[in-house]
């Protein structure tokens, strides 16, 4: 574990023990130290990190900067989350004393995830966050948020035996699961056949193609924060991160070519396959499942090159899409909120009630596609350049292409829930209350300013590898 | 003065999006902030085409990896800086009034100066990769305005625009990146006179003939004809088409060495397309839709010009893209002040307007008559140079194609003018356009007609950008 970073996991734990102890009836103080806890740690981090973009000198820099990223990347989505819930009114049957206690664990967990140095500490961590994103997704008691969940559970769980199993035989072959003693100095059969297990274990957890087939339902049936908070952080840590770490791992010994062609592959079926099954969905959570299992697929692209630019554009598109899955989550559900619907068939024309919210998900969507000056631009940029400069020209033409059908079934997005005529039986819609616009707002700014300034961003970016 | 061509950019970019705070304050307050940002981006771009040719001026701002933001003046954007913040400045003073009576204005004017301001960066932009950010922008903009009207039709116009142009727009930027992986850099100037080859030099064609409309790409143009005519005039005419000319001009014309057989295909391609659109432009009846296909025809005797390998024909293509935006911006300001007093955009329903709009009918036929290129009008001129220039070194194919294509220009403008405004008359004659209105055409109309008659100024222009920056013996020759 990196000790010097310990207490950004530890308050959430604390503040996570307490809220059991208060009584239900005062429900505005449970929200509160949810509140406090997070904000707390996000104004910490923000202010390392701002510091560093904005004096872009690293002399004095002594933290992790790729663990301080990601701290600071789910401290964002997660405070994001516990605001909007504060405010987006649910059915009485809700449990909200459960419910803040298992988002901050969750962000406890993941937190300690990104901090582990070795294999155990993470496969650990990873099942803390599986079972409190398996309890999350009941929240709002609704039959389908237990189909979810059950879903969530047969389909994922498998895969951690995988992991386990692979780790173990890691264990055997080299005698030490940490990541700085572990040497893979020659890929003999044991180590083959570990990495894969562990592999595909978390490609299952990270929905990638050919594992997709639990991340539409999931994200379409739990309760509207949590799909935001399930699609915007908890698949990536829980999934793509520890692939982009053994990614890490394995590019300093030289070889992985094999698992190159492999994860190459599946990352491009990831970005067809999702891309393609968006453009013909119903449902405005389902389109935006979809919309994730297709930039998973771009991560996974960009790690798959084992190159340093690679991973940098990796972890740089693993926290975009952090940013515009939650914001176009969180638009998604200030639109059931408002419409009683996500069906996208009777929604309408909700960009002359709803401004705020339309134009945010313009942003989001927008830098999703990869429209430059967005941040998505960058690091599609970026994954392009690694494919192209480590010879996958045609991945990197693929992975071009693949951003049309993106921008195509946004624009059908647009066309059926914001962009048009309001009919009549909207006419009494309201735009959603300002406190649930002020993370989705605050969220789509940094989209903007991380592309404008992408010159400030990206020598942070660099310090990732060293 | 490195400054000014900052501020030529950043001011109608950021300005944008302070037109929704001004409408916060009073409605009046927003429409004046609108022009006058938009005439003082055209200020500033008269100044620096004034300093057009002083060497080295140039705003950088470092970026990683080479994608250095830098705005470089050159004799070329400043011409295209200005004849695209000209015209765009006069849309926005006819919009005062045609776009009154709709919903969304605030939205309209912000995409608008939006557009302008993309306009503006991508012309001076000194680097391949904000060249295509800025491309990116103006088609974000573009599907904006072309759903204007918020019908479902409307939409997926919309929706088909952006999807074209940034189709084209993906297959350009492989074609940069290919560039970037050869040569190391994609800064502007620093490829001056580099080889490249067929491929790249095709998917960047892609992006440029994605955005000017030529076949294969050409369709999404007339269905545009759905917006309000202000901004089908601001596509055709100020922005939107004219990028795909520009950005050729300069990659293809200024930068790069190309194979010849590439110049030939480019020749071939736009041939076809100036036949098949003015063939569609004589059997349509939208009126909307025949000047479309007419912008279309049109941009194919520019590229002819561009590509023709002869320097006078570069000049004369640059002519051309001034006289054909002014008159194009005409046609469609008069198209729009017809449609809204007729409330039609069928041409079989019209007939006889001259008497009660003779204002217009008069600014209609001065366009009209500079796009068939008549003389003294600007468009002759264009024309003439660009004819006599290709044929002095194209083969005998090419100039036919061409010559078919500038016949039916005439013909099919004819037809047009004779059913809106000649012919029998129908009942419920409306009246004549608002004041603010038919003065925009006619300034626009007399503008063409005073540019042929001092051609000298804007050939001479034209023709010692072309000296100082064509690229020697690169093209057919």
């Amino acid at each position: 574990m990196a000790i010097d970073l310990i207490s950004y996991s530890l308050v959430p734990l604390f503040a996570a023990l307490i809220i059991p102890f208060i009584p239900r009836k005062h429900r505005r103080i449970t929200e509160i130290i949810a509140n406090i806890t997070l904000l707390s740690g996000i104004i910490n981090l923000g202010y390392v990190i701002i510091y560093y973009l904005v004096l872009n000198d690293y002399t004095s820099y002594t933290s992790d900067a790729f663990t301080t990223l990601m701290l600071f990347t789910i401290y964002l989505v997660g405070m994001a989350i516990t605001f909007f819930s504060t405010y987006y009114e649910v059915e009485k049957d809700t449990n909200f004393s459960s419910y803040y206690s298992l988002i901050l664990v969750s962000v406890s967990a993941m937190c300690s995830l990104v901090m582990s140095r070795d294999f155990f500490t993470l496969y650990i961590f990873m099942e803390a966050l599986s079972v409190c994103s398996f309890a999350l997704i009941t929240s709002d008691s609704k039959t389908f948020s237990i189909e979810a969940a059950i879903k969530y559970f047969f389909l994922t769980f498998p895969a951690s035996v995988l992991i386990i199993f692979g780790i173990s035989l890691l264990m055997i072959n080299y005698g030490t699961f940490d990541f700085d003693t572990i040497k893979f100095t020659s890929m003999n059969f044991l180590t083959f056949v570990s990495l894969s297990f562990i592999i595909l274990g978390f490609l299952i957890k990270a929905g990638i193609v050919p594992f997709h087939f639990w991340t539409p339902d999931v994200y379409e049936g739990s309760y509207s924060p949590v799909s935001a908070y399930m699609a915007g952080i908890v698949t990536k840590v829980g999934g793509i991160y520890a692939i982009i770490k053994i990614v890490m791992l394995l590019s300093s010994y030289g070889f992985g070519s094999n698992l190159s062609k492999l994860l190459l592959f599946t990352g491009f079926l990831s970005v067809f396959v999702g891309a393609i099954a968006a453009t013909v969905q119903k449902n405005m959570k389902r389109m935006l499942a979809y919309s994730s299992i297709s930039q998973m697929g771009y991560i996974i692209l960009a790690a798959a090159t084992f190159s340093p630019i690679g991973i940098i554009a990796a972890v740089f598109h693993l926290i975009n899409h952090a940013t515009f899955k939650t914001v176009l989550f969180l638009n998604s559900a200030c639109v059931e909120k408002s419409t009683g619907t996500t069906n996208m068939d009777e929604l309408k024309g909700l960009e002359h009630r709803m401004p705020w919210t339309s134009w945010t998900s313009i942003i989001a969507l927008f830098s999703t596609a990869g429209l430059p000056p967005l941040s998505g631009f960058w690091s599609k940029l970026l994954i392009i350049l690694a494919l192209w400069q480590s010879g996958h020209i045609f991945y990197a033409v693929a992975a071009l292409i693949a951003s049309v059908f993106t921008l195509a079934y946004f624009t059908i997005m647009q066309k059926k829930v914001f962009f048009g005529k309001l009919p009549e039986k909207f006419n009494d819609i309201k735009e959603a209350k300002y406190q649930l616009l002020i993370p989705v707002v605050v969220i789509s700014l940094i989209i903007i300013f991380t592309g404008v300034f992408f010159n400030r961003v990206f020598p942070y970016f660099e310090r990732i590898l060293s | 003065m490195d400054k000014t061509v900052l501020l030529a950019v950043l001011v109608p970019v950021i300005g944008a999006f302070t037109i929704p705070l001004f409408n916060r304050i009073s409605k009046d307050l927003r429409n004046v902030m609108a022009v006058v940002i938009a005439a003082s981006t055209f200020i500033f771009n008269v100044v620096l085409m004034q300093n057009a040719f002083l060497d080295g001026i140039r705003y950088v701002v470092s970026f990683p990896l080479g994608f250095d933001f830098i705005l470089k003046l050159d004799p070329l954007s400043a011409f295209m800086a200005t004849v695209s913040s000209l015209i765009s400045l006069v849309i926005v003073i006819y919009s005062l009034d045609y776009i009154s009576h709709y919903e969304n204005q605030t939205e309209y004017y912000t995409m608008v100066i939006f557009f302008m301001g993309s306009m503006m960066g991508l012309v001076y932009s000194d680097n391949l990769i904000w060249m295509y950010t800025f491309w990116e922008l103006t088609g974000f903009a573009s599907w904006r305005l072309v759903g204007f009207f918020r019908g479902d039709k409307e939409i997926a116009k919309a929706n088909k625009t952006v999807l074209v142009t940034f189709f084209g727009a993906v297959l350009m930027l492989i074609g940069i990146i290919d560039i970037y992986m050869t040569q190391g850099t994609v800064v502007i100037s620093e490829l001056k006179a580099k080889e490249i080859t067929f491929l790249p030099a095709t998917l960047i064609l892609c992006g440029i003939f994605s955005k000017s409309a030529i076949l294969p790409f050409s369709t999404w143009l007339p269905d545009a004809g759905v917006a309000p005519s202000t901004v089908t005039s601001l596509l055709h005419a100020a922005v939107l088409v004219k990028i795909g000319t520009f950005v050729y001009a300069k990659l293809f014309g200024t930068i790069f060495i190309v194979p010849e057989s590439f110049s030939y295909m480019v020749l071939i391609i736009t041939g076809i397309t100036a036949l098949v659109a003015g063939g569609a432009a004589l059997i349509e009846t939208d009126m909307k839709r025949i000047i479309a296909y007419s912008t279309i025809s049109q941009l194919s005797f520019i590229f002819l010009g561009l590509a023709s390998g002869s320097k006078l024909a570069f000049a004369g293509a640059l002519v051309y893209i001034l006289m054909h935006s002014i008159a194009k911006g005409s046609l469609f300001l008069c198209a729009g002040i017809v449609e809204q007093k007729t409330h039609t955009k069928d041409i079989t329903k019209m007939g006889g307007l001259v008497k009660s709009m003779p204002l217009t009918a008069l600014a209609f036929a001065l366009s009209a008559f500079s796009v068939m290129g008549l003389p003294p009008f600007g468009g002759f001129f264009g024309k003439f140079f660009v004819f006599k220039g290709a044929i002095e070194t194209n083969d005998i194919i090419v100039s036919i194609l061409f010559f078919i294509g500038a016949i039916l220009t005439m013909l099919y403008l004819s037809r047009l003018f004779y059913k809106i405004f000649l012919g029998s008359e129908k009942p419920n004659m409306p009246r004549e356009g608002s004041s603010t209105m038919v003065a925009s055409v006619l300034f626009l109309a007399f503008l063409g007609l005073v540019l042929g008659i001092l051609i000298t100024y804007p050939f001479d222009y034209a023709s010692i950008t072309t000296e100082t920056m064509y690229m020697m013996g690169v093209n057919i020759q």
